[in-house]
C-alpha cells in the first residue's frame, strides 16, 4: 500500500506538483496518466526520496529513507537506460543486490525472467530501448518487492513486448502486489491498469477505476442527417441540456439525448430522418478532454 | 554502512576503467623509477632515490600516477551523474551521506594499496642498479602514501561535488598545473609580493612537499617562497581534501538528485 499525501514540488515560481494526494492499493495495477511534462517523474521522485519538495509518502506506513533495504520492499525504475554503458546486464545487478543484501543468484532469475539472460554479459551500452527497459524490470524485480514503481515502462517496447509486460504487471498485481505505473499514453494504461491517477499540469484530474475516467471524460453524441436541420435543431433545443451544431450537408451533431429522444423528437416535429448515427468518444478522445486544459507542451498548428 | 560498502566494491570491480587507471599508475611510476635507476646507477643523491620511489616526488607540477588514482576517484561519484545511475544506486542505497562515505572508504583504501604496492615494486626495480636499496622508512614514503590517498578522496569529492566528470576532471588537472603555478611564480614579481603569504595555502603544491626529498618542492625555492616544511604542508592538503569531501556531502544530502 502506498499512500501520498499532499505531494508538491516548485522549480522557482514554476510549480511541477501541486498538493497531489492518492493511494496505491494491493493487488491492483494503478496507471499513473498524464502529458508529457504533467509532473508525473517529478512525483515519483518526490515519492523515492530522489527529489525534495513537500508532502509525504509512505510505503506500508513507513517513509522510503527508513527501510533498511529498500529494494527489497520497493523495485522502482525512474529511467530506462540508467546503467554504465560498459558494465554488462548481470554485473549492473550484481552490484545492486550487493548493496541490497540480495544473493547474488538471484540475478540470473530476474534476467531469465524478463528474458534477456542471454545478452546479460554483455555491455549494454548496445541495448535498444526495448531491451534496456527489460533489464528496468529485472532491477524493480531483484529484490522480490512487494511493491513497484516503474516510470513509463512499456515506452520503447513493441506491441508483443507491451503484451508481455501488461501480463507480468497483472500476475504481479494478482500475487497481491502493489504496482505503480506511469504512462502519457492511455491505450497503454486501459490494457494495463484497473485503477487510474490522472495528473495535469502537476494537478489531480482523476482518481479512480479505468472504466469510470472513460465515463466522466467521454460523452457520447448523436450525428443526424435530415433535409430539415433547422426546423429539428428548433425543436431540439427546446429539451433541458441538449446542444446542437450543425455540420454542414444537412448533417446536425446533437449532444445531451440519445437517438431514440431524437427520433421522437422529429417524429414530433413532422421532421424527416435519412440517418441517425451515435458515435462514442474513444479512450484518446476521454484523455484529451480530461487533460486538453492541462497540457504543459502544446505545439501550434502548422500555418 | 556494510551494505554501501559492498556495492561500493562491487561498482569498482565491475569497470574497466578500474584496471585501466590502476594498470596505468603502477606502469607509469615502474618506467619512472627504472629510467632514474638506470641513468644514475652508482651512488645516487637522495632527491633521486625519492623520486624513484614515489613516481618523481616533487619535481612535477602534479604526481602523475596519483593523479590517476584521482581519476579513479571522480569515476566513482561522477559516473552516476555522467550515466544517469544514480537514480538506481540511490534506490538501493538511499542514505546518501552512508554512501558517499562508502565511496570515500574504498576509493581511498584501493589508492593506499595501490600506492603501496607501487612503492614496493618501484623499490625491487631498482636493485639491478642500485646497491643500496631505497629505504621504505623514508618519511617520504608515508608521505606519499598519504598524498595517494588524499588525492583519490579528492576526486570522490569533486566528482559529486561538481556532479559529473568533465568538470572535476578540469578542476583537478588545471589548479595545480596553471592557477597555483602561476600564483606561485607571480609571487616573485616585486609589484605581487603580497602574495607570498598565500604560496604556503596552495593546497597542491603544499600537498606535493609530502613527496619532497627536502621537505620543501621546487628544487631549493621553498625558502624564499616560505612554504610550510612536509607535515604542516601535507595537513594544508588534508585540510583542503577534508573541506571538500564535507562540503559535496552536504550538498549531495540537499539537493535533489
Amino acid at each position: 500500500m502506498i499512500t501520498a499525501a499532499r505531494l508538491g514540488k516548485r522549480y522557482g515560481a514554476k510549480v511541477a506538483v501541486d498538493d497531489l494526494t492518492f493511494e496505491v492499493r494491493p493487488g491492483t495495477v494503478t496507471g499513473f496518466l498524464g502529458p508529457n511534462g504533467a509532473g508525473k517523474s517529478t512525483t515519483m521522485r518526490l515519492m523515492l526520496d530522489l527529489d525534495h519538495g513537500s508532502g509525504e509518502t509512505l510505503f506500508d506506513g513507513r517513509r522510503f529513507g527508513t527501510i533498511r533495504h529498500p529494494m527489497r520492499e520497493i523495485g522502482a525504475v525512474l529511467e530506462a537506460k540508467a546503467f554504465h554503458p560498459t558494465r554488462s546486464a548481470r554485473n549492473h545487478l550484481r552490484m545492486l543486490a550487493a548493496g541490497s543484501g540480495v544473493p547474488a543468484a538471484r540475478v540470473d532469475e530476474v534476467l531469465e525472467f524478463v528474458g534477456i539472460a542471454e545478452v546479460a554479459r554483455r555491455k549494454p551500452k548496445g541495448f535498444s530501448l526495448g531491451m534496456a527497459q527489460r533489464l528496468g524490470l529485472a532491477q524493480a524485480l531483484l529484490g522480490d518487492p512487494g511493491t513497484l514503481i516503474l516510470d513509463e515502462p512499456a515506452n520503447g517496447l513493441d506491441p508483443h513486448g507491451i503484451h508481455w509486460l501488461r501480463d507480468v504487471l497483472r500476475a504481479l498485481a494478482a500475487e497481491g502486489r502493489t504496482v505503480f505505473v506511469s504512462s502519457h499514453l492511455l491505450s497503454e494504461m486501459s490494457l494495463m491498469a484497473d485503477e487510474l491517477v490522472v495528473v495535469g499540469r502537476g494537478r489531480m484530474i482523476y482518481n479512480g477505476e479505468v472504466d469510470g475516467f472513460v465515463r466522466s471524460f467521454t460523452r457520447s453524441s448523436v450525428l443526424v442527417r435530415t433535409p430539415q436541420a433547422d426546423a429539428l435543431a428548433a425543436a431540439l433545443r427546446l429539451l433541458p441540456g441538449v446542444t446542437t451544431s450543425a455540420e454542414g450537408d444537412g448533417a446536425l451533431r446533437v449532444a445531451g439525448a440519445d437517438a431514440a429522444a431524437i427520433g421522437d423528437v422529429a417524429f414530433d416535429a413532422g421532421v424527416r430522418l435519412h440517418e441517425l448515427t451515435t458515435t462514442t468518444a474513444s479512450l484518446e478522445t476521454a484523455f484529451m478532454t480530461a487533460t486538453g486544459d492541462a497540457e504543459e507542451y502544446v505545439a501550434r498548428g502548422v500555418a | 554502512m556494510n551494505d554501501a560498502l559492498r556495492f561500493e566494491w562491487v561498482r569498482l570491480r565491475t569497470l574497466r576503467s578500474t584496471y585501466w587507471l590502476i594498470g596505468s599508475a603502477l606502469l607509469l611510476n615502474a618506467v619512472i623509477a627504472v629510467m632514474i635507476a638506470w641513468l644514475e646507477p652508482d651512488a645516487p643523491p637522495r632527491d633521486l632515490v625519492v623520486a624513484a620511489v614515489t613516481g618523481g616526488g616533487a619535481n612535477l607540477p602534479v604526481p602523475m600516477a596519483v593523479v590517476l588514482l584521482s581519476v579513479l576517484g571522480v569515476l566513482a561519484s561522477g559516473h552516476d551523474y555522467r550515466y544517469g545511475t544514480i537514480q538506481p544506486t540511490l534506490v538501493a542505497v538511499p542514505q546518501r551521506a552512508r554512501l558517499f562515505t562508502a565511496k570515500v572508504l574504498v576509493v581511498g583504501a584501493v589508492a593506499l594499496v595501490v600506492t603501496a604496492t607501487s612503492i614496493v615494486l618501484d623499490v625491487a626495480l631498482t636493485f639491478p642498479f642500485w646497491a643500496d636499496a631505497p629505504r621504505l622508512t623514508d618519511a617520504t614514503v608515508f608521505g606519499y602514501l598519504l598524498l595517494g590517498v588524499l588525492w583519490a578522496v579528492l576526486g570522490v569529492a569533486l566528482g559529486q561535488l561538481l556532479r559529473g566528470v568533465p568538470g572535476a576532471l578540469v578542476v583537478l588537472l588545471v589548479t595545480p598545473m596553471v592557477v597555483e603555478q602561476l600564483i606561485f611564480r607571480l609571487s616573485y614579481t616585486p609589484a605581487l609580493d603580497w602574495l607570498l603569504p598565500a604560496v604556503k595555502f596552495l593546497p597542491f603544491t603544499a600537498g606535493l612537499q609530502l613527496v619532497s626529498a627536502a621537505g620543501e618542492a621546487s628544487g631549493g625555492l621553498a625558502d624564499e617562497v616560505g612554504l610550510f616544511t612536509r607535515w604542516p604542508s601535507g595537513a594544508v592538503f588534508a585540510v583542503f581534501v577534508a573541506a571538500a569531501a564535507v562540503t559535496a556531502a552536504t550538498l549531495f544530502r540537499r539537493r535533489d538528485a
